[in-house]
């Protein structure tokens, strides 16, 4: 699932936003387990207390799996420039984050590279995650 | 809390905005670690300082979500009682406001969410993200039951003390509460006392006194400053089991505790390096 490297350019910080913790990004998800997820958009939930958005993703041996990412809050993604019209489904982004602990296909959104090619940051500030 | 008590906070909070419109239109808003204020304390009619305002912390509170921050090596004072709570907490409990239950008091003091104070002039209410408040009748004459309905934030009642807001609180709940984000524990007899101060326009304070006999051997303080939001800074919507997919996937506990008393992991991986944008017209 990890499709492409890359070569370090940015990173838009979720700096000056609220802090907007609900839950602690170690009592979900593993700092261990960095991963990057390219796929289709399929889905997105744009709610509190988190942003979900669905990805289509083949793995190696071209079985395609559905992943959830977790975002910040729709308050806390807006006020850094992450909009809901910046998702829109059949896109195809990369999301780089860390995998849940439980072993699912879900993932921490902490940096989220979207169609038009602008990076934003999906993580939940104040969550003690990796900034 | 019963219909009419609704009804009035209400009410309260309707004469409280007006109240707040006034003190914020004024506000020059402060980054958050800005402690220079020269504009003075907003009071209200009755000559008392007006606590109204959209609050958030600074990076002077640290750690951050810790109650022990203020005691040396954030240890807390536990009981044996206290040791075995902590350990129920941290290996039998997912974070209870990661499951929509309200934090209560002392825990939200110790959160990083901003808050809002809506002030009227014998109740202040205090709102807080996840569409929580908590209000609380100013007047020295009301004493506290003898066997007040256990709840999340007590039984408050509020006095003034001078310049000092005094909040005395009993009657908490004993079950699903941590009292700060670490899991560290309360219990039912714990006793808070909150006073509270805004020394001038841009800061309020709060000094917090805590007992629990049952799970700490002495009573200990938590005090911390927030500033003044900016004048288009408030709360917004934010319904917490509105679609809360995380509250399957939660292990018990915060997960690791770093040596500055904040949790977290030390050392995570990196992620895998940003994706080069492709110049413009390509």
């Amino acid at each position: 699932m990890i499709t492409r490297l890359a070569i370090a350019l940015t990173v838009v910080a979720a700096s000056g936003a609220p802090l907007i913790a609900h839950h602690s990004f170690a009592a979900q998800y593993d700092a261990t387990k960095a991963i990057r997820l390219e796929g289709t958009l399929t889905k997105v939930e744009w709610t509190n207390p988190h942003t979900y958005f669905y990805l289509d993703v083949k793995d190696e041996s071209g079985k395609v799996e559905t992943w959830g990412c977790e975002g910040g809050a729709p308050g806390a993604l807006s006020r850094r420039g992450f909009k809901r019209g910046d998702l829109k489904i059949g896109d195809t982004i990369v999301v780089d984050g860390y995998r849940a602990k439980d072993g699912s296909r879900l993932i921490d959104a902490r940096r989220v590279t979207l169609a038009d090619g602008r990076i934003v940051s999906g993580a939940s500030s104040g969550d003690g995650g990796p900034q | 809390m019963s219909a009419g008590t609704l009804r009035a906070g209400r009410v309260a909070f309707v004469i409280a905005a007006c109240t707040l419109c006034s003190a914020t239109v004024f506000a020059q808003g402060l980054s958050v670690d800005d402690f220079t204020s020269t504009r003075p304390t907003p009071r209200t009619a009755s000559g008392k300082p007006d606590f109204s305002g959209y609050w958030k912390g600074t990076r002077q509170t640290r750690p951050g979500g810790n109650i022990g921050k203020d005691l040396p090596g954030w240890k807390l004072p536990l009981t044996p009682a206290g040791e075995a709570a902590l350990t129920h907490n941290l290996t039998a409990t997912v974070d209870p406001e990661a499951l929509c239950i309200i934090g209560g008091i002392p825990r939200h003091n110790a959160s990083g969410l901003p808050f809002e104070i809506l002030q009227g002039a014998n109740k202040i209410a205090f709102m807080y993200w996840y569409s929580y408040f908590r209000l609380i009748p100013i007047d020295s004459n009301r004493k506290h039951s003898d066997d007040p309905d256990p709840s999340f934030f007590g039984e408050e009642l509020g006095r003034w003390d001078g310049d000092t807001l005094v909040i005395d609180s009993v009657g908490f709940k004993g079950e699903k509460v941590w009292i700060d984000e670490n899991a560290n524990p309360h219990s039912d007899a714990l006793h808070v006392v909150e006073r509270w101060t805004r020394p001038d326009a841009d800061h309020i304070h709060v000094n917090t006194l805590i007992e629990d006999p049952k799970f700490y051997t002495r009573a200990f303080t938590y005090s911390r400053t927030w500033v003044l939001g900016k004048p288009d800074e408030e709360l917004q919507e934010y319904s917490c089991s509105e679609n809360n997919v995380n509250r399957d996937h939660l292990g018990f506990g915060p997960g690791p505790i770093r040596p500055d008393g904040t949790r977290g992991y030390v050392d995570p991986a990196p992620l895998p390096p940003p994706i080069p944008r492709a110049p413009a017209g390509k």
